[in-house]
């Protein structure tokens, strides 16, 4: 008795679409225990495109965003990189992770380690660029960010804005090819959230590819070329902010805008 | 026969004071040798613990049960006494390995507690800029675990330098077994024993105050 052999499955290439947006998501879907967090996401960025996700707490729109680079792992769904599908594996987390800069509500900066070091950790750590080069690299993005007499202080030294742009600076490092915002002016006393949005805005004038979720109605109208809003785990809709903010088409989208604009 | 009172001669204290030096310098050795060992151990078991293998994480587990469960003096004859019909360890070897092993499963446990209260945030920054999860735990989580386990660590070591008296049961020529044969050959034991404390303090201070110093220079970073 033989047994029959088993056909090996041929290998089969991710086919690669030239004109792929830069970053798709396709019908995500989260649950925490028996929460429902993400449902059946599906969203594309282009390149160059700033994106902003808005919605109330708890519609899941950092969750997305954590969903991206894997710091939470979807249940199911697939997410593309420049048409490449990204898997749930360590190996290629770590070379993709690299294109995506990822900027926290909380900065989550390295205490123990000075500014520039901070900078420099994951250009000398993950890429591997010689000391020098790396420092020479991290200051001029401590300028590009307005914080290069801060080179030699530590964290614990800096306002909240500051921290948040050394953050961006550290992301920006790894030379990402999109930039991920995770809430980054949620944490900041009121008179320090324009400098971090300076930056950003700056950001997106250099064509940086952005998906932002934050709460700055005023980013969003100004800089975003789409937004998008989310409601209890679903994209409820998703438009140019001219017709976002006059125009919404859904009910609970004027509600939420209604609530967060000044009247 | 009314047994024969004989009166304490505290001024017997200064003069044999610098008897004991060779001792206490036995007594360092001992736990400073301990405590190394029990430094490598408890990182090691305290990475395992956090470890997602199974098999690994119940291993540290086990460890840490059986070891701060059962008393330091018995492990240190299971070193030495129990076993001789496999190897015979001399005696300032075993009471290193046996301090190295007891202290090993506290220090374990500081390290788990101060690795676990780094915020995960710290975890997930390194890891979005490509880092693997063991370099993020070795260029980043251990070195704020360290110096937040740095005040529990300085305790760890106090203690180990009294539990080092219990080497004198196996013949380990340190301070308290140097007490014991002073005071029984000259019959003088408040005396001797009162020199062996005044040594086990002296040492514990000059420890306190390196501890405290360390402490301080490590707060380099943290605000004011």
């Amino acid at each position: 008795m033989t047994e029959k052999k088993k056909i090996k499955p041929i290998m089969k290439k991710e086919p690669i679409d030239p004109d792929a947006p830069f970053l798709r998501i396709e019908k995500l879907n989260k649950w925490y225990g028996q929460l429902h967090v993400l449902k059946n996401i599906s969203l594309s960025v282009q390149k160059g495109e700033v994106v902003v996700i808005i919605g109330a707490s708890g519609s899941g729109k950092s969750t997305l965003l954590r969903c991206v680079n894997f710091l939470e792992k979807a249940k199911d769904g697939k997410i593309y990189i420049e048409g490449k599908r990204i898997r749930n594996q360590e190996k290629q987390l770590n070379r993709v992770r690299q294109d995506l800069g990822m900027v926290f509500q909380h900065f989550n900066l390295f205490p123990h380690m000075t500014v520039i070091q901070n900078v420099m950790e994951g250009l000398v750590q993950v890429k591997g660029l010689p000391k020098d080069e790396a420092r020479e690299r991290a200051l001029a993005l401590l300028d590009q960010v307005g914080l290069n007499d801060k080179a030699e202080v530590y964290p614990s030294m800096l306002s909240g804005g500051q921290k948040q742009r050394v953050a961006i600076a550290r992301a920006l490092a790894m030379d990402p090819k999109i930039m991920l915002f995770d809430e980054p002016t949620s944490a900041l006393d009121p008179e320090l959230v324009g400098e971090v949005l300076t930056v950003m805005t700056d950001l997106a004038k250099l064509g940086m590819t952005m998906l932002v979720v934050t709460h700055e109605m005023w980013f969003a109208k100004e800089v975003a070329d789409r937004v998008v809003f989310m409601d209890d785990g679903v994209i409820l809709e998703e438009a140019a902010p001219e017709k976002m903010f006059s125009a919404p088409e859904h009910e609970r989208t004027l509600e939420f805008l209604k609530q967060v604009l000044p009247h | 026969m009314p047994m024969k009172i004989i009166p304490w001669d505290l001024g017997a204290i200064p003069s044999r004071f610098f008897l004991f030096g060779e001792a206490a310098w036995y007594t360092v050795q001992i736990t400073a040798l301990g405590v190394l060992l029990g430094l490598v151990i408890g990182l090691i078991v305290a990475l395992g613990r956090l470890s997602n293998n199974r098999t690994i994480s119940t291993f540290s587990r086990a460890y840490i049960f059986l070891i701060r469960g059962t008393p330091l003096l018995v492990q240190l004859f299971i070193v030495y006494y129990g076993l001789t019909s496999i190897v015979t360890i001399a005696p300032i070897p075993s009471a290193v390995i046996a301090l190295g092993v007891h202290n090993g499963a506290y220090i374990a446990e500081i390290f788990r507690g101060s690795i676990q209260s780094i915020h995960y945030g710290q975890m997930e920054a390194a890891r979005s800029l490509g880092m693997t999860r063991s370099k993020a735990m070795r260029r980043i989580i251990l070195p704020q675990a360290f110096k937040r386990a740095v005040p529990s660590l300085g305790n760890q070591l106090i203690i180990a330098l009294k539990d080092s008296s219990l080497a004198s049961t196996i013949a380990v020529p340190e301070l308290m077994l140097r007490g014991r044969q002073m005071g029984s050959s000259t019959f003088m034991y408040m005396e001797m024993f009162i020199i062996v404390g005044i040594w086990y303090l002296l040492m514990t201070s000059v420890l306190s105050y390196a501890i405290h110093r360390i402490e301080t220079r490590l707060k380099v970073s943290d605000r004011d």
